[in-house]
């Protein structure tokens, strides 16, 4: 196992070496030099810059270090979710820090359930593994146009990745954020996409929106709560003061959901827990459905 | 000089024949020929026997020497002549076809007008030196043909160089048609051979062959002009979906301007669509340019073509063209059918929905047993949302057709026949995109869909790859419309190379033969794939672009850059701009310059598009003044095709609206617009056209001649199959170049015996 550092969060990241990515390690410095004018050369030549998308790799989460990464994670597919690595704040509730990548909540185990539905429910021909992204000012994350955010009540953007994150939109990029509760957390993610797009408002989403009949026909929705649900009786439902579930978004100059935003709700914890027979299935096959249809809307819209 | 030597013209020797006029036989001649030379030999050999300097080789030469002069001399008492046809004097009729267009009015000749020179030529002797042996009769060409007045009524005083053009084959028809009742003997045709009705047809030629009159030919006019710019064809789609990207394709050539620079500007109304700089290439070069515009918004566009005039031009009249562009109001429907969610689909429906001329209409697998169908615009058939059409007439609502990752076996093999005919019988456009589940991976190849592909397809699975992989246009991507997402060729080029890569391609197999490979994939790895390869199939035409990832072009590029959005647009209406709806006119010309006769095609198809052929078609045509109903005519040889001829009463715009009924039934309209312009044709092609007037000549046994040698015109005109001939036999015996021969063999052995020392 290796150890490398998070430049942002100053946390220890961990990369899978179970099977290690597909990149080729030239051992002796003749062949390196070998290498690297073949790259130079190839690059002159093309006047081209080929930067494939990158390798995935696997960071260490709050909650799991040790989920199992399946077998055909290297497979090459058409599709895959990303998960939005951002820089959070260690707490905006004012009270003791968390200490912890808020980016990190649920996974992988969340993302690897989710992959998984997506392939026994659709057409999408998928990956096995998510793929985490960063709007680190390169190329790579327009790689990924669909890409969901999880805890964005704590994210803290600075501007160079906000404007970012508005090129990605603008060209055609699909953002879903979940898991963020409440008035504080509210606002402070929206401190963040007022800078995004300054000139769009967010708005409920209607039930005839193609995003909830894509699909499945989704016009019956209720809140569907994170594990506190199970593991705090008696089944609190909200957090904070997060008591009615909000399906909003933003949309683009043609009328189309660029951002969907599941406030007040944790289809994370729903898609991370529906394997755990004390989570109720309502919420999880809520989760699931949601997660189909903003999926399916992204590719066809 | 000819003539002093042998006694006659070169060409009374071309038209005759030489005949023996003794009256003795040949081979009685042969045998004398034979005996004097046997001996002659026999006297050289004997004489040589008893010299010392004649022998051997000498005497050979002797011999040989010895007998040509007997041969000769024998030749003549068998009395040599040639036998030849002539006119017979005061029974016959000479034409004399003077031009009388516009293009005579150049003031080139040296002194005065073209016209001037021909009449002067006429006076100075020729008319006169014709009426000696022939009647004459004078004529005056343009677009048709005229009888003028007696030469010696003023006749000439007639002419006026104002025809608007200049028609010879119609011309020289009509002078063929005076000949069945009149003895025509010859034809004098006076011109600069700058005819505008797109030179003298074979049936023509044929014609006057046929009839064995020749036509004489005295051209005028300079055969090059000094300074000038000539557009000599403009070519561009004479339809086009509003805001289309149109190509013109302009020739031209110049003279005294080479190596220098102009401007090609592409107008409409005045305004200007498109500039083009040009370096004129060497005097008299023919030059091809393309250039690119822009459509615009629906209506009927005058586009005219034009280099301004240049300093010192001679003749800036010829710098102009204009070409009818029809931009229809129609919205032509494309299905696309996906077989799962992917990149492609979104980014592809995203590419071209701000394109108003294209109308989308998809449907998606979401699921293994679902099926989602998005039609923005709400007209395409109703019962699409259960999914791919299972009835041609359904189908055939579409003009353009998309198969995405979907495998063959998802459809019924009514369906892929219907797919099929879609291309071959309706001419509607098949696109194929790369995919998992497309191509050769999803069974095209075992499909009769395979018959209509572009590429052969491997016999063989995993043909789509995920690797990354370049695009690179072909010398044929470097000329295409559909590729051309810069303005600049060169810049198109350099701007295709900087494309983000694709992480997929396909190997769809090598082009058909007739397709064409627009673009190759460039994968990082190994090889060389053709990417975008199009051909056109039946009435139709298909594509394969053998990709599932060029979105990469939209996402990782900023968000103003419009590369993919163009690509797409520009793919997606070469797929259906040429597709045809139930009923098509048509007409060989919309411009007609300084032509009367429009003529009409209208292609009538049912719902099937099985040609119509029992139909009730009429032509409506309205122009300034004229409202016509013209009954269009079923085509004998082709099904379902209707035609007819109408007569343009002036100079103007003419809109034409085409009907088509089957009893009750509808089966169409549809526009077109012509237009025709008087005074344009004699603007270009001014200069002296030699080589027609000199093929005219030489295809019809005449003789072209220059107007300085138009005298010796009055000679060889005697020499005709045609009109009222007799047979008349010259003696050839007192050709002065026969007794140069003989005194030349003669004195030549004398000078070899002197040199021998015989002598």
């Amino acid at each position: 196992m290796e150890k490398v550092k998070d430049s942002e969060n100053t946390a220890a990241t961990r990369v899978s070496t179970r099977h290690a990515p597909r990149v080729l390690m030239p051992r002796a410095p003749q062949a390196q030099a070998v290498l690297l004018l073949v790259v130079f050369v190839t690059a002159w030549a093309g006047q081209q810059t080929i930067q494939p998308p990158r390798e995935f790799k696997e960071y260490p989460g709050y909650e799991y270090n040790n989920f199992p990464v399946p077998e055909d994670y290297l497979d090459k597919h058409e599709w895959t979710r990303a998960r939005l690595k951002y820089p959070s704040f260690l707490n905006v509730h004012g009270y003791a820090a968390d200490g912890y990548n808020r980016w990190t909540v649920d996974y992988p185990r969340s993302d690897r359930h989710l992959l998984a539905g997506v392939r026994r429910l659709t057409r999408i021909d998928t990956k096995s593994v998510e793929q985490v992204v960063d709007l680190d000012g390169e190329d790579d994350v327009y790689n990924w146009p669909v890409m969901y955010a999880v805890e964005v009540g704590y994210w803290n953007l600075p501007d160079d990745q906000i404007a970012q994150l508005r090129e990605y939109l603008l060209r055609g990029g699909f953002f879903m954020c979940d898991d963020f509760h409440g008035t504080i957390e509210w606002e402070n993610f929206m401190r963040v996409m007022k800078k995004v797009f300054p000139e769009r408002r967010v708005v409920d989403l209607d039930n005839k929106d193609p995003i909830f009949h894509v699909l499945y026909d989704l016009d019956e929705r209720f809140q569907v709560p994170g594990m506190q649900y199970v593991v705090y009786p008696p089944h609190h439902m909200y957090e904070y003061d997060g008591f009615v579930a909000r399906w909003e978004g933003i949309y683009d100059d043609k009328g189309r959901v660029m951002v969907a935003i599941c406030h007040n709700m944790d289809l994370g914890d729903a898609w991370e827990n529906s394997d755990d027979p004390t989570y109720p299935e309502r919420f999880a096959d809520l989760a699931y459905r949601i997660a189909m249809n903003y999926f399916i809307y992204d590719l066809s819209h | 000089m000819f003539e002093f030597f042998f006694k006659y013209p070169a060409s009374v020797f071309s038209k005759g024949s030489i005949v023996l006029a003794g009256g003795w036989p040949v081979w009685l001649l042969i045998v004398a020929i034979l005996a004097a030379g046997a001996a002659l030999a026999y006297f050289v050999r004997r004489n040589a026997e008893s010299s010392v300097r004649v022998k051997g080789g000498r005497s050979a030469v002797v011999w040989v020497l010895q007998t040509l002069l007997a041969a000769v001399l024998l030749l003549l008492l068998w009395h040599p002549a040639l036998s030849v046809a002539t006119l017979r004097p005061q029974q016959n009729i000479v034409a004399v076809v003077v031009d009388d267009s516009s293009s005579m009015a150049v003031d080139d000749a040296g002194s005065g007008s073209r016209k001037n020179a021909a009449v002067n030529v006429l006076n100075s002797g020729l008319v006169k030196q014709l009426q000696e042996r022939f009647q004459v009769r004078l004529y005056k060409l343009s677009d048709h043909l005229d009888r003028l007045e007696a030469y010696d009524k003023g006749g000439l005083d007639k002419l006026t160089a104002a025809g608007t053009a200049t028609h010879i084959g119609d011309s020289l028809k009509q002078v063929l048609a005076d000949a069945a009742s009149l003895p025509i003997g010859a034809v004098v045709l006076l011109s600069d051979g700058a005819d505008n009705s797109g030179g003298i047809d074979l049936e023509t030629i044929s014609e006057v062959r046929r009839q064995r009159i020749p036509v004489h030919t005295i051209g005028f006019g300079r055969e090059k002009m000094a300074h000038d710019v000539e557009l000599t064809g403009v070519e561009t789609p004479a339809r086009a979906l509003p805001d289309s990207r149109l190509s013109a394709t302009v020739t031209f050539h110049q003279h005294g301007y080479a190596g220098g620079k102009a401007k090609i500007f592409i107008r409409d109304g005045g305004k200007v669509l498109a500039a083009h700089d040009i370096t004129f290439k060497a005097d008299g070069v023919e030059q091809t340019e393309n250039i690119l515009y822009n459509a615009g918004p629906v209506g009927v566009k005058a586009i005219e073509v034009a280099i301004d005039p240049l300093p010192g031009e001679e003749n800036s009249r010829n710098n102009k063209m204009v070409q009818m562009v029809n931009v229809d109001k129609r919205t032509p429907r494309i299905l696309y059918m996906e077989g799962e969610p992917r990149w492609e689909f979104k980014f592809l429906r995203r590419a071209v929905e701000d394109d108003r001329s294209i109308h989308l209409v998809t449907i998606l697998r979401t699921t293994q047993n679902k099926i989602y169908v998005q039609d923005e615009h709400g007209d395409a058939p109703k019962n699409i949302k259960d999914g791919f059409p299972t009835r041609v007439e359904d189908l055939f609502e579409f003009d353009g057709l998309i198969l995405g990752s979907v495998d063959a076996p998802y459809f019924t093999a009514n369906q892929q026949e219907m797919m099929k005919q879609f291309v071959d019988r309706r001419g509607g456009g098949l696109l194929f995109l790369g995919g998992r589940e497309a191509l050769a991976d999803g069974g095209y190849a075992r499909s009769v869909l395979n018959e209509v592909l572009p590429v052969k397809l491997p016999d063989r699975k995993n043909t789509f790859v995920r690797d990354p992989a370049t695009a690179e246009l072909t010398a044929q991507g470097r000329d295409s419309l559909i590729t051309r997402i810069e303005e600049d060729p060169q810049k198109n080029v350099e701007r295709w190379k900087k494309l983000p890569y694709m992480m997929n391609f396909q190997d769809a197999g090598q082009p058909k033969p007739g397709a064409v490979v627009l673009v190759d994939a460039l994968p990082t790895s190994v090889g060389k794939f053709p990417l975008l390869t199009i051909q056109n199939y039946g009435r139709g035409r298909t594509a394969v672009f053998a990709t599932a990832g060029s979105w990469r072009w939209q996402m990782l590029q900023p968000v103003a850059d419009k590369s993919h959005e163009m690509f797409y647009s520009q793919l997606l209406r070469w797929l259906v701009n040429d597709t045809p709806r139930r009923l098509m006119v048509s007409t060989p010309k919309q411009m007609l310059n300084d032509e009367t006769l429009v003529k009409l095609r209208a292609d009538v198809r049912d719902k099937a598009f099985l040609a119509a052929a029992d139909a009730t078609v009429e032509a409506h045509v309205l122009g300034d003044g004229v409202a016509e109903t013209v009954e269009m005519r079923p085509d004998a040889l082709d099904a379902g095709v209707y035609t007819a001829e109408w007569t343009i009463p002036k100079s103007g715009s003419y809109v034409v609206e085409v009907t088509a009924k089957r009893g009750a039934e509808d089966l169409g309209r549809d526009v077109l617009t012509f237009r025709r312009d008087d005074g344009v044709a004699e603007n270009f092609h001014v200069e002296q056209n030699r080589e027609l007037l000199e093929k005219l000549s030489s295809e019809t046994g005449g003789k072209y001649y220059k107007p300085e040698d138009a005298k010796k015109l009055g000679k060889d005109i005697n020499y005709s199959e045609a009109g009222i001939t007799v047979r008349e036999t010259r003696d050839l015996w007192d050709m002065p170049a026969i007794f140069l021969f003989l005194l030349m063999l003669r004195s030549g052995e004398w000078l070899l015996r002197r040199k021998w020392g015989v002598i």
